[in-house]
């Protein structure tokens, strides 16, 4: 039983397949054995679970910032392209939650921006370069979010194997026990 | 977790390869409903550009006009917000179309498998919602 839990296929970020039981009386010899492994099929299931939960908090928080970027990314690229042309940049902006005012930026010389890096840091860049950046960022963060997508996906199927598993392990055992029962019956009912 | 009915049995023996169908049909289910939600969204975005393209004919050409980027808005003449609009909407577009083709690829690949699985599992399985 240890050599099923024990298996070496994993998904490319180490996360191990879900053995899977073709016939229950193979491995499980001694009918006493049940709730040990039964226990240890459902801690596993529980596990992927858990992964999976995480997982997928990851994939909404990527959901969450890869509009981020893509605005910010928006809006250096239209400062370039003001500055290209040559003309200042007229916006209504957000100066706190319910006030707008209107600002103009001078776009005549050398144009920069400050990026908001995390951890209470912003630095200030050239728009050019800090096109280059985020737009780097943004493909990370897709990349990123593929990868967290393929994990959810794979554990996803490993919780269908070990449904499978423990609804045919359980069932084994019911069946088991009606045998039990039947015997103990017939051996009752018998007449000396 | 239902029971079965007395004297029938769950006689059929389950193959690793129908374990692997059985996974790849709840896998694609999920990547389904993802993929629902994505176009919804879209589809209400696009529905949004077409009300505003319809409504900034009515303009004059070289009056200022807010477009919104990101959280900020940048006066731009109505005929640059037209030719930057009609982008967004071509973007929009292409992505709903991958969407779709993508959710109808999952649908004939989902019955597919389910004929399979009915096939050999029949009242023992249930593929439905």
């Amino acid at each position: 039983m240890e050599a099923l839990f024990n298996s070496t296929k994993t998904n490319p970020r180490g996360i191990p397949e879900a053995p899977f039981v073709e016939r229950v009386e193979d491995f499980l010899k001694d009918p006493n054995d049940f709730d040990l492994c039964f226990n240890k099929f459902q801690e596993r299931l529980s596990k992927y679970k858990f992964m999976q939960e995480s997982k997928l908090v990851t994939v909404r928080q990527l959901k969450q910032k890869i509009p981020d970027i893509e605005n910010t990314l928006n809006m250096c690229r239209a400062l370039e392209k003001k500055k290209e042309i040559g003309s200042n940049m007229e916006t209504n902006y957000q100066l706190n939650e319910t006030l707008y005012t209107k600002a103009e930026i001078d776009t005549s010389e050398d144009l920069k921006v400050g990026l908001w890096l995390g951890a209470d840091v912003m630095l200030e860049y050239p728009v050019d370069e800090a096109i280059t950046l985020l737009e780097s960022k943004l493909s990370d963060a897709k990349q990123n979010l593929e990868v967290n997508q393929e994990d959810v996906e794979f554990l996803r199927e490993n919780i269908t194997t070990m449904e499978v598993n423990c609804a045919r392990l359980y069932n084994w055992d019911v069946e088991k026990r009606q045998q039990l029962k039947h015997a103990q019956q017939g051996t009752e009912n018998l007449k000396i | 977790m239902d029971l079965l009915p007395e004297g029938k049995k769950n006689t059929v023996q389950v193959l690793y390869e129908d374990q692997q169908k059985i996974n790849e049909f709840s896998k694609l289910i999920m990547r389904k409903d993802v993929i629902n939600q994505e176009l919804a969204h879209y589809k209400q975005e696009k529905g949004y550009l077409d009300d505003v393209a319809l409504e900034i004919e009515l303009i004059d050409e070289d009056e200022q006009i807010q477009y919104r980027i990101g959280e900020a808005f940048v006066f731009m003449k109505q005929s640059e917000v037209v030719d930057q609009l009609e982008k967004d909407a071509e973007v929009l577009d292409q992505k709903i179309e991958e969407l779709e083709d993508a959710d109808s690829e999952i649908d004939s690949r989902t019955s597919e498998l389910k004929t399979v699985l009915y096939a050999k599992f029949g009242d023992n399985i249930n593929l439905e919602r």
